[in-house]
């Protein structure tokens, strides 16, 4: 009974805990994109704009009448990318991608959030390629030891 | 005899005299001897990851300290979470559902504010680790008031704020941001929104002071001289010197980060800031903002960061709190902001389009 | 005898405690050990930042063809003299600027289109050299382990590297800056720069290939001989030289304010968006 408790207080404690952590979901979003526009885009990197705020990948894709267009995707800041590895040259030009998302507002614009960003394997692209994987999550990062 | 007893006895004030002397300087440093720089200071060069799980406030428990199974459950909840979130997708997944792209987000992440979905969690780094300080895993931040929550805003500042209706903070986080339908007028110009959307400021006062952890880019720089020390936050490049020894500017100089000078108290760097401009607003504060930093090094790879603030105005009470910044060996990169800020263009855009949208609606009606 | 000595040595003792506290009144010691001391605000007093070639006054930044030569355009027309361009001898060692011939055709187009391609008018980050002689101060922080620079335009910022850490990942508007000391000159070798940035008001540009190597001598505490070299073979056809002084700002509370100027520029680039535009 007792160790019942104890459990619960120590999961409940835990949980709200983290009810508190820093959320993921984006800024602004509701303005800037439309819920009611997705996209899923299948094509080849065109560029990549390392910029803040956010990192822009231009990929261009093949429409069903067989014209191309290009569509841009915002992503995150690149910085923590940049510190695991990543660099102008790990993604040239004609990496094929799969990336979902929801459109600019103005739907004259090809632009979209990259809510998700995957090879065509399925595999996130920044994780898992040669050399340039995000580090093993249960030894990142070495500096957040607490002082012993 | 009676001369051995003198020497004992001599010897024993000498040595506690010694012992005494040095505890007479402060010492959050836990006895811990740093190098020091050539003007006999402790070094507190270097890089700092600010990167935290433990959030400013405490929620839900009331005690200071986790157990270390509380704080290895949270820290295993996180490690999951990650790897949740780098487990592949499928290639043939379709387009995100309409109206509902949060659903695959664990339902305490999601917001109301436009349901399109985050970041993948390659793109963040908001920590691993509960933060441990004088051996603590802490369960917030703020240590005072010792419920670690903030204190009562006073009725001066609530109403400061209900009169203002929402205006833009420096402590906005990403995760805060108002969605499109909750505070009439936050789109309609580029003030309105919070500093760090404008690129003006980092969010979530990274840039400080006091400086907190946010979501990603969680880098700090210090470089210190004798005259002066240098602490650059990643987001957004901003620098704030820390003149030594100095004076406050006068009162009409207002700063978005504040007038900050410092002297040393024994070991540790001790930072006062004023002169904060009225659009800073950390926290809904006035600016009549004052912030009392305490920079210490607790280890070779450690620093432990205090913080008091103050605004009579705002708050009934100051409040404190406290984290350990880790050095890191990563480097920090250009958070050139305003130069790539097409978001900005296309957030005000977008709500001159949904309004364009909702006028014609209602036009049909 | 022992017990006389051993309250000499208590005594001696307590006092060096005491007084290990202390800060020195008197001027700090060099921070850096073998090094000058760059530590300070330092600004350019020049006209580099309109033109960095030798020129006589002329009407405006952005002109247009008048009855009798050019008159100020209409954007800047009632900024009247204060939008003037003051007259310079130049910074260019040898006096011109060696474009190849489309380059140069490319500098002269943007000279036409200055209001709209000039980065320094939308707030953005200035790069090197330019950064240095645009008209605002900056702070060199210097010490035995890292020397970095703040500028006050924009709050730009530069981490000078010691240590060499490779090829830049990505480009940047400030490039990346490895330094080491040659005697008592700093020598900063910059890369990885993008395309954005001018060097002047006079369109004067350069691709993401720019290499830029400055020289920092201190001629003495108040003066620092400034040098840069300027690298691009898409642009140019041979590296050039810019020189000039940098002076320490002599005011005794001499220090960096804010020029937060994206503030300043959200009319500007953002102002057709507002719900209600101003015009």
């Amino acid at each position: 009974m007792r160790t019942k408790l104890v459990t619960s207080v120590l999961c409940s404690a835990v949980l709200l805990l983290i009810a508190s952590l820093p959320a993921a979901a984006h800024h602004a979003f509701g303005s800037e994109f439309d819920a009611n526009a997705p996209v899923l885009i299948k094509g080849k990197i065109v560029k990549i704009e390392w910029v803040n705020p956010h990192t822009w990948i231009h990929v261009e894709t093949t429409k069903p009448d067989g014209t191309t267009e290009i569509w841009m995707f915002e992503g995150g800041s690149p910085n923590t990318l940049l510190r695991r590895g990543v660099n102008k040259t790990t993604f040239p030009a004609g990496t094929e991608v799969i990336i979902d998302g929801y459109q600019a507002r103005d739907h004259s614009e090809k632009r979209a959030n990259a809510r998700n960003i995957t090879f065509t394997d399925g595999r996130k692209i920044f994780l898992g390629s040669t050399g340039t994987g995000a580090p093993d999550p249960e030894k990142f990062p070495a500096t957040q030891e607490p002082p012993k | 005899m009676r001369k051995k007893i003198e020497i004992v006895g001599l010897t024993v004030l000498m040595l506690w005299t010694i012992l005494s002397a040095a505890q007479l300087t402060q010492n959050p440093g836990q006895g811990y001897k740093p190098p020091r720089t050539v003007d006999g200071h402790p070094d507190l060069n270097g890089t700092y990851d600010l990167a935290t799980i433990t959030p400013l406030v405490r929620q839900f428990t009331t005690q200071r300290a986790l157990t270390d199974e509380q704080a290895a459950k949270a820290e295993a909840m996180i490690m999951k979470e990650r790897k949740d979130g780098d487990a592949p997708l499928s290639p043939d997944r379709p387009a995100p559902p309409k109206g509902n792209g949060d659903q695959d987000i664990p339902a305490r992440y999601r917001i109301a504010s436009g349901n399109v979905g985050g970041y993948n969690s390659f793109w963040i780094d908001p920590g691993w680790k509960i933060n441990v300080v004088n051996g603590e895993k802490r369960s917030s931040i703020i240590v005072d008031p010792p419920d670690g929550h903030l204190p009562k805003m006073t009725p001066e500042g609530m109403q400061r704020l209900a009169s203002l209706g929402f205006l833009p903070r420096s402590d906005t986080r990403e995760s805060n941001d108002p969605g499109l339908d909750r505070t009439p007028g936050a789109y309609d110009d580029p003030e309105r929104r919070p500093p760090a959307e404008r690129c003006l400021l980092g969010f979530g006062s990274t840039s400080g002071p006091p400086a907190l952890p946010v979501l990603y880019d969680n880098l700090h720089q210090i470089v210190q001289t004798p005259q002066s020390i240098m602490i650059l936050t990643e987001m957004v490049h901003d620098v704030r010197t820390v003149r030594m020894n100095a004076q406050h500017l006068p009162k009409n100089i207002r700063l978005w980060l504040g007038d900050s000078v410092g002297h040393w108290e024994g070991d540790t760097l001790v930072v006062d800031t004023t002169n904060f401009s009225n659009k800073t607003r950390f926290y809904g504060s006035s600016e009549n903002l004052h912030v009392v930093e305490r920079f210490t090094r607790t280890g070779p790879k450690t620093l432990l960061y205090q913080f008091t603030i103050e605004d009579p105005a705002t708050w009934a009470t100051p409040w404190s709190g406290e984290y350990t910044w880790p050095a890191t060996d990563s480097h920090i990169y250009e958070y050139a902001c305003h130069e790539g800020n097409y978001a900005m263009t296309d957030i005000l855009k977008g709500a001159r389009e949904r309004e364009r949208t909702t006028a014609k609606t209602e036009n049909n009606k | 005898m022992t017990a006389k000595i051993l309250v000499s040595c208590l005594v001696l003792v307590a006092a060096t405690m005491v007084f290990a506290g202390q800060t020195p009144k008197q001027r700090s010691p060099r921070p850096h050990r073998n090094h000058p001391d760059l530590n300070g605000i330092w600004e350019a007093m020049n006209e580099a930042d309109y033109d960095l070639e030798a020129h006589t006054a002329r009407p405006a930044m952005a002109v247009r063809p008048g009855p009798y030569g050019p008159v100020p355009a209409a954007p800047v027309l009632a900024l009247g003299a204060v939008g003037a361009v003051p007259p310079s001898l130049g910074v260019v060692e040898g006096g011109e600027i060696p474009y190849k011939p489309e380059a140069l055709a490319q500098k002269k187009k943007n000279q036409e289109n200055w209001l709209t391609g000039d980065p320094e008018i939308r707030c953005y980050l200035p790069g090197v050299p330019r950064a240095t002689y645009i008209a605002q101060p900056f702070r060199i922080f210097q010490n035995n382990t890292q020397i970095f620079f703040a500028y006050q335009f924009a709050g730009a910022v530069r981490n000078i590297y010691l240590k060499d850490p490779g090829p830049a990942p990505v480009d940047s508007w400030m490039g990346q800056s490895v330094g080491h000391w040659e005697g008592n000159t700093l020598v900063v070798d910059v890369t990885g720069m993008n395309d954005q940035t001018w060097f002047d008001r006079a369109g004067d540009f350069h691709s993401d290939a720019l290499h830029v190597v400055e020289r920092y001598t201190l001629k003495n505490r108040d003066i620092i001989s400034y040098e840069a070299t300027i690298e691009d073979p898409n642009v140019f056809t041979r590296p050039w030289k810019i020189s000039m002084p940098l002076y320490r700002r002599q005011e005794k509370n001499a220090q960096l304010l804010d020029f937060k100027c994206v503030e300043f520029v959200e009319e500007l680039m953002y102002g057709k968006y507002r719900k209600k535009p101003l015009d």
